[in-house]
C-alpha cells in the first residue's frame, strides 16, 4: 500500500524500453518501488514516432505525440517519461500545439480527440531531483558512490531546445551532476556533455555515429571519467553498444562502461545487480564496481 | 560537382515554396542575416554539401531545388543546437524537418536513399505494429539497402543480452494507429493539411 | 457664434493614401460653427501657412482646425501662423488623422469615415478654447550635468567657456569615464590618457565649474529655466577641502588585496584609494566595504598618518541643493557581460561561451586594461589564468548585440573599429602572435575608419573570418573555439589562448531610474530617447533636459563629442533669453466651488498648489482654497481628475470639452 500522499505517475517507456533498452525499463521500475514512487504503465501506449516522424511528417508526429497524452490521461499522476527522445516529442508536441491554433485544430481532427496540453509531462530527472528532491534522494541512499567518477551525458534532446524541454539550462544544466552528487559519486567536468552521439544514424549511416560517439568517449576519457551516465537510450546504444567498433576504428581503449541513470542511483539505493539489468550492459561494468567496491 | 549559375528572377526565385516551409516550421526564414552560428556548432556539417547557413540562403532566394537534390537535410541529426543558439531565433532544426517533408511530398529527389528508408521503414512499423521493434526494422533495413552483412557481428551479442527481441506483442488498440495514419491521409487529400 | 476654419493636409501622400482628404474638407464643412473647410498637399509647407493665414483673415475665423499629423510634430508650427495672422495661438488645434488614422489604417473608407469623426471631436473641443495668454518665467542660467565622461566633460567646457556656471556631477569618485580606461583610440592610435587628462584638469581648474564625485541625483523638481536639483554626496571618509593628495594613506593602509574595478579586476587596490593615478580630483575615497576600520572598528591607520588630518571616518552623506535651468544627461554606457542572468531577465547570458567562467575569455574593456600603458601589467598583454602571453588569440564580435534570441537586437555601432584596433595592438605587443577575428559584417562608416580596418588585415595580419562562434570551451590550458567561415563553407577550430568578447553596449545600470526622477523617456533597452530621431536628435522631449553621449545610443568618441558640444548648444540657446516664454497650458482653480479639501495639492507632481485665504471686506478669513501657481504648473492634469467638487480645470482640457468631444461622436 502507498500512502495517500505518495508520489505516483503514468509512466510511458516507449519502445526501446521493451526492447534493446530492457535494462533502462527494469533499473526504472525497481528503483521506483524501492523509493516508494508509483508507477503505473499507460495502457496501451503507441510509439511517439521519435526521430523519423517529425523529420518527414510533422503531422504525423504530433498526431501520434497528442493519442500517447490523451492515452495518458486514463492514468492518475504526472506522465513519467524515462527516455530522452520520446520525452523530448511529447514535450514538443506540448509546445508546438499550445503555440498554434492550427496545428492544433488539425492534430484534434486526426486524433479525433482534443489534445489535453496542461498535463505534465516529467523526464525521470525532473522526478528524481525536483518531486522527490535531492535531499529525500540522498536520504535513501544505503551505498553512496564515493569514488566513482561519472562524466554526465545529456545528449542533445533534454535540455534543447530554449524553452521546450525546460528541464534545466539549455547550455550549462546541471540536473545529472546534482542526482549523482545526491547519491555520493564524483562527477567530471567535461566539454562534450551536450555534444550530438549520431542518434538514429546508428541505423542508416553508422559511420556517422561512430566518429561522433568517439569525439564524446575521448572527452569522457580526458576528463578523467570511470564511467558515463545517460538518460536516453539512443545515446546508450551508441556509445556502449558501439564503443567496441569505435576502438577498433580509432585503435583506441575505453572499456568506458555507460550506465543508465537509474541504474546507478538504484545501486546507491541498495538493488542488487539483477533488479539493475546490469548484465545487459555490453561493456562489461563489473570490474569498474568491483574496484569501487560498490559491488 | 558543376555548379549552375542562380539566374535570379521573380519567376525563378520560388517565394511560394518558402512560404510553405515557413508554415509548416513555424518559423522565419527571413530572418536569418547569415551569421553562420548554426553551421560553426552543427555536429553533422562536416558530412554536408551545403552547411546549414548555406540551406537557409539557399531557401531566402527561393532556390529549393539546390537543396532536396543534395544530402544536407538528410544528414542533419536533428539535435536542435542550431535553433538553441542561433541569434535571431530561426528554428532552423523545424526548417529541416519542412524541408524534408516537403522533399520526401516530392518523392525524394535526394541521392540519399539510406537516411529516406529507415526513416520509411520506421513509419511503416508504426503504422502495422503501433510500437517500434528495432530487430525487424534492422533486419529490413539491411535486406532493403543491400548491406545483408552491415552491424552483423553486433547481432548475436545483442540477442543473448535481450537487447533484440525476436518476438513482441501488437497493441490491443491497433485500428486507432490506423485510423489516425488514414484520417491523416484523408485531410492531405482534401487539401486541409500539407 | 463661432467661425471655425478646418485645414485638411495630405501629408504629401502620407494621409491622402488611406484617407479621401477631399471628402474630409467636405464633410466636416457642414458641421454647425465650420465656416470653412479646405485641404492642401502640404499644410506645414509656407504656401500651406499662408493659405491659412489668407483664410482666417478672409473669412474672419474665430477658431481654427488642423487636420494633419501630430501635435507633437506640427502644434508649435500652426500655432505661430494663427497668431501672426492676428488670433490667439491658442484657439488653434491639430487633429490627428495621420498616427491616428492613416498610418494604422488599411480600408480608405473606414479610414475616412474615423478621420471625419476625429476632426468632428476637435471641432467641438476648439468652439470652447479660450484665449490663454502666455506666460512668461525667469530663466536660470546654471546648468547641470550629469555624468563626467568625455561626453559629460566636453559639454561642461564648451557651456562653461561660454560664460555660465556648470555642476558636474559624477558618480565615481573621479571624472573620466570609460575613456579613461582606454588604451588607445581609433582611427588614429592616440593615446586616449593623453588627450583625455588635460581635459580632465581642464574641468578640476575651471572658475564656472563646481564637480561632486561620488555624487548620484537625488532626485529633480521644477521644470525648463527653473530646476531644483538635489544631489547625494556620498560619504567619501576624506574631506575634499583638507586632502592634498599625498597618498601616503594609500600606501599606509594594511588592505591592499581589492581588485580595482577600474581596472577590471586585474589589478589590486588598497581599502583607500583613487581608481588610477591620474583621477580628478586626486582625492582618495574610503570604500567602507572593504575597510578593516568600518568593518571591525580597529585600524585607523589613514587618519593617523594623514599630516593635513583629512580623513574622517564620521562623515555621512550631504543633500545639496542646486538650481539650474538646464540639463545635460551624459550618463555613458556598461559593457554586456555574459554572465547568466537571472530567471525572468529579457537579456540573457551566453552558456555557450562558458557563462563567464573561462578565466582566459575577457572582454574588450579588459583587453583595454591589458593593453594600456598605465594598466595592471604595464601594457603587457598577458592571459588572466597563468600570465602568459597569448600567441593565438581570437577576437569574437558581435557578442550580445545583434543577437534577438539574447535580448538585445541593435549593432553596437563601436566594435568593428575596436577590435580592429585591439589586433593592432596585439600585433604591435605580440611580434610572433595571430591574432583571427570572427565576424558577421564590418561596419565601419567613418572618416578613415574603412582604411583603418583594412590596415588591420593588409598591414597588421589580423586574419578575418566570416562566420559565428557556437561554442567556447577549455582543453588543457587552451580555449577550443568552434566556429565557421561561411565563405568558404567549412567549420574552423582554433586552440586559442585567449578569446576577446567585443560584448554590447548597454546603457548604465540605473539609467531608467535616473530617468524617472528626471521624467525624461527610455527605450525598452533603457537608452534615452531623443525628441526627434533627425531633428531634435540632442534634446529631450521634456523640455529644458539634453542627451550627451552613449546614454541615447551606442556611440563612438568622436560622435560623443559632437554630440556633447551639441547639447551645449542647445543649453547656450536657451541661455541667450532672460525670460522664457511657455503654454499656458495650466490648470485653474474654481474658487467659489473648492471646499478646501487639497487633494489635488496632494497629487500635484509639480508642487504647484498652493493655499490661498479668501476673507471679506472686514479682512475676516471666509474660506482656504486651492490656487494653482501657473510658474510651475505643468498642465498634467491629474488635480483635475482628483477634484471632488470639480473645481479645478485644465484649459483646454475642461470636463466640458471632453464631453463635447465625446457627443460628436
Amino acid at each position: 500500500m502507498t500512502p495517500k500522499n505518495a508520489l505516483r505517475y503514468a509512466y510511458y517507456p516507449g519502445c526501446s524500453l521493451h526492447a534493446s533498452a530492457g535494462e533502462y525499463d527494469l533499473s526504472t521500475r525497481e528503483l521506483f518501488k524501492k523509493l516508494n514512487i508509483g508507477l503505473t504503465e499507460v495502457p496501451d501506449w503507441f510509439c511517439c514516432g521519435a526521430t523519423p516522424a517529425h523529420n518527414v511528417d510533422e503531422l504525423l508526429s504530433l498526431s501520434l505525440c497528442a493519442k500517447n497524452l490523451e492515452l495518458a490521461e486514463q492514468v492518475e499522476g504526472d506522465l513519467a517519461v524515462a527516455c530522452a527522445a520520446c520525452f523530448s516529442r511529447l514535450k514538443t508536441t506540448q509546445h508546438i500545439l499550445s503555440e498554434s491554433e492550427f496545428k492544433r485544430q488539425q492534430v484534434e481532427k486526426a486524433i479525433d480527440a482534443p489534445v489535453p496540453l496542461n498535463g505534465n509531462v516529467k523526464h525521470l530527472l525532473d522526478i528524481l531531483a525536483r518531486d522527490l528532491g535531492l535531499k529525500r534522494l540522498g536520504q535513501a541512499v544505503t551505498k553512496p558512490l564515493s569514488g566513482l567518477k561519472v562524466a554526465c551525458y545529456y545528449g542533445c534532446l533534454l535540455t534543447r531546445p530554449t524553452d521546450v524541454p525546460n528541464l534545466d539550462c539549455v547550455e550549462a544544466p546541471t540536473i545529472m551532476e546534482d542526482v549523482l552528487q545526491a547519491v555520493g559519486a564524483e562527477t567530471v567536468a567535461w566539454s562534450h556533455r551536450l555534444e550530438c552521439c549520431g542518434a538514429n544514424f546508428t541505423l542508416s549511416r553508422p559511420g556517422v555515429v561512430v566518429q561522433l560517439s568517439h569525439a564524446i568517449l575521448d572527452s569522457a576519457k580526458a576528463a578523467g571519467a570511470d564511467c558515463i551516465m545517460v538518460a536516453c537510450p539512443l545515446c546508450h546504444g551508441n556509445l556502449d553498444i558501439r564503443q567496441k567498433e569505435i576502438e577498433g576504428v580509432y585503435g583506441t581503449h575505453y572499456a568506458m562502461p555507460v550506465f543508465y541513470i537509474t541504474q546507478l542511483v538504484g545501486l546507491a539505493a541498495g538493488l542488487k545487480a539483477d533488479k539493475l539489468g546490469l548484465d545487459a550492459l555490453i561493456v562489461n561494468p563489473m570490474p569498474l564496481l568491483k574496484e569501487k567496491q560498490l559491488i | 560537382m558543376k555548379k549552375k549559375k542562380m539566374l535570379l528572377s521573380a519567376e525563378t526565385m520560388d517565394i511560394s515554396f518558402v512560404r510553405k516551409v515557413e508554415a509548416l516550421s513555424g518559423t522565419s526564414v527571413r530572418r536569418c542575416f547569415q551569421c553562420g552560428k548554426c553551421s560553426a556548432g552543427c555536429p553533422m556539417a562536416t558530412f554536408m554539401e551545403h552547411p546549414p547557413n548555406r540551406v537557409v540562403r539557399l531557401l531566402q532566394l527561393g532556390q529549393w531545388q539546390r537543396i532536396l537534390a543534395g544530402r544536407s537535410i538528410w544528414y542533419c541529426a536533428s539535435c536542435e543546437t542550431c535553433s538553441t543558439r542561433c541569434p535571431n531565433k530561426v528554428h532552423l532544426a523545424s526548417i529541416m524537418d519542412a524541408l524534408r517533408k516537403l522533399s520526401w511530398d516530392a518523392e525524394g529527389p535526394s541521392k540519399e536513399s539510406y537516411v529516406q528508408l529507415a526513416n520509411k521503414l520506421f513509419l511503416q512499423n508504426i503504422r502495422t505494429y503501433g510500437r517500434q521493434y528495432e530487430m525487424r526494422l534492422a533486419a529490413v533495413f539491411n535486406v532493403k539497402s543491400g548491406q545483408f552483412l552491415k552491424d552483423l557481428m553486433l547481432g548475436p551479442k545483442l540477442i543473448t543480452k535481450g537487447k533484440l527481441k525476436m518476438f513482441h506483442q501488437k497493441n490491443k488498440n491497433m485500428t486507432e494507429i490506423e485510423k489516425i495514419f488514414s484520417r491523416i491521409e484523408e485531410m492531405r487529400k482534401n487539401g486541409e493539411a500539407l | 457664434m463661432s467661425r471655425i476654419g478646418v485645414f485638411v493636409c495630405h501629408c504629401g501622400e502620407n494621409i491622402s493614401r488611406t484617407v479621401d482628404v477631399e471628402r474630409v474638407a467636405a464633410e466636416v464643412g457642414k458641421l454647425p460653427g465650420v465656416a470653412f473647410s479646405t485641404d492642401y498637399k502640404y499644410m506645414c509647407s509656407d504656401p500651406g501657412q499662408g493659405l491659412l493665414k489668407k483664410a482666417i483673415r478672409e473669412e474672419r475665423l474665430s477658431h481654427v482646425v488642423v487636420a494633419a499629423c501630430s501635435p507633437r510634430m506640427h502644434e508649435k508650427t500652426f500655432r505661430k501662423a494663427v497668431e501672426s495672422a492676428g488670433l490667439n495661438p491658442f484657439l488653434c488645434e491639430m487633429a490627428n488623422i495621420r498616427e491616428h488614422c492613416s498610418w494604422v489604417h488599411e480600408d480608405r473608407d473606414e479610414a475616412t469615415v474615423k478621420a471625419i469623426e476625429i476632426v468632428g471631436m476637435m471641432v467641438e473641443r476648439v468652439k470652447k478654447n479660450r484665449v490663454l495668454p502666455t506666460i512668461t518665467v525667469p530663466v536660470t542660467k546654471r546648468s547641470l550635468v550629469i555624468g563626467g565622461g568625455i561626453a559629460g566633460i566636453q559639454a561642461a567646457l564648451d557651456i562653461a567657456d561660454a560664460g555660465h556656471e556648470v555642476v558636474l556631477v559624477e558618480r565615481e569618485p573621479s571624472i573620466g569615464g570609460h575613456m579613461a580606461q582606454l588604451s588607445e583610440t581609433f582611427p588614429t592610435l592616440d593615446c586616449s590618457q593623453c588627450i583625455m587628462t588635460p581635459k580632465m584638469v581642464d574641468v578640476a581648474n575651471h572658475p564656472r565649474i563646481k564637480l561632486y564625485t561620488y555624487a548620484e541625483i537625488e532626485h529633480v523638481e521644477g521644470y525648463i529655466g527653473n530646476f531644483q536639483v538635489t544631489v547625494r554626496r556620498k560619504a567619501r571618509s576624506v574631506i575634499e577641502e583638507k586632502c592634498t593628495g599625498c597618498g601616503v594613506c594609500m600606501e599606509k593602509c594594511p588592505v591592499r588585496k581589492i581588485p580595482n574595478t577600474f581596472d577590471r579586476d586585474l589589478g589590486m587596490r588598497p581599502a583607500i584609494y583613487v581608481p588610477f593615478p591620474q583621477a580628478v580630483p586626486n582625492t582618495p575615497v574610503i570604500d567602507r566595504e572593504n575597510c578593516t576600520k568600518f568593518k571591525t572598528g580597529k585600524c585607523g591607520v589613514c587618519q593617523k598618518v594623514c599630516g593635513p588630518g583629512a580623513v574622517d571616518y564620521e562623515q555621512e552623506d550631504r543633500l545639496i541643493v542646486e538650481p539650474v535651468g538646464a540639463i545635460v544627461v551624459a550618463t555613458g554606457f556598461d559593457l554586456y557581460s555574459i554572465e547568466e542572468k537571472p530567471k525572468g531577465s529579457s537579456i540573457k547570458g551566453y552558456g555557450e561561451f562558458g557563462h563567464g567562467r573561462i578565466p582566459d575569455v575577457i572582454d574588450g574593456m579588459t583587453f583595454e586594461r591589458l593593453a594600456s600603458a598605465s594598466g595592471p601589467t604595464g601594457g603587457k598583454i598577458m592571459r588572466p589564468s597563468d600570465g602568459r602571453e597569448p600567441k593565438q588569440i581570437v577576437f569574437i564580435q558581435c557578442v550580445g548585440s545583434r543577437a534577438r534570441e539574447k535580448g538585445i537586437s541593435y549593432c553596437s555601432k563601436i566594435c568593428c573599429m575596436y577590435t580592429a584596433k585591439h589586433t593592432m595592438l596585439y600585433h604591435h605587443k605580440v611580434h610572433d602572435g595571430q591574432a583571427y577575428v570572427f565576424f558577421m559584417d564590418a561596419r565601419t562608416p567613418g572618416k578613415s575608419y574603412d582604411e583603418f580596418w583594412r590596415r588591420s588585415i593588409e598591414e597588421e595580419e589580423a586574419v578575418y573570418i566570416r562566420g559565428m562562434v557556437s561554442r567556447l570551451y577549455q582543453k588543457g590550458d587552451k580555449i577550443v573555439v568552434m566556429g565557421s567561415d561561411i565563405s568558404v563553407g567549412v567549420q574552423v577550430e582554433i586552440e586559442a589562448d585567449m578569446v576577446v568578447l567585443a560584448t554590447a553596449v548597454q546603457p548604465r545600470k540605473g539609467a531608467d531610474t535616473l530617468a524617472q526622477k528626471l521624467g525624461i523617456s527610455y527605450d525598452k533597452y533603457h537608452f534615452y530617447s531623443e525628441a526627434h530621431a533627425k531633428l531634435r536628435p540632442v534634446e529631450c522631449a521634456t523640455a529644458g533636459i539634453y542627451l550627451a553621449g552613449a546614454c541615447q545610443g551606442p556611440k563612438d568618441i568622436p560622435d560623443t563629442v559632437s554630440q556633447a558640444s551639441a547639447a551645449a548648444a542647445k543649453v547656450m540657446t536657451l541661455f541667450a533669453r532672460d525670460q522664457l516664454e511657455r503654454e499656458p497650458i495650466v490648470a485653474r482653480v474654481r474658487e467659489t466651488g473648492c471646499v478646501g479639501c487639497f487633494y489635488c495639492k496632494k497629487v500635484c507632481p509639480y508642487g504647484a498648489v498652493e493655499e490661498k485665504e479668501i476673507r471679506d471686506r472686514q479682512g475676516n478669513l471666509v474660506k482656504v482654497v486651492a490656487y494653482v501657481n501657473p510658474g510651475v504648473c505643468g498642465g498634467c492634469g491629474t488635480c483635475q481628475a482628483t477634484c471632488p467638487s470639480k473645481s479645478v480645470e485644465l484649459d483646454g482640457y475642461t470636463d466640458e470639452q471632453i464631453v463635447a468631444m465625446i457627443e460628436s461622436l
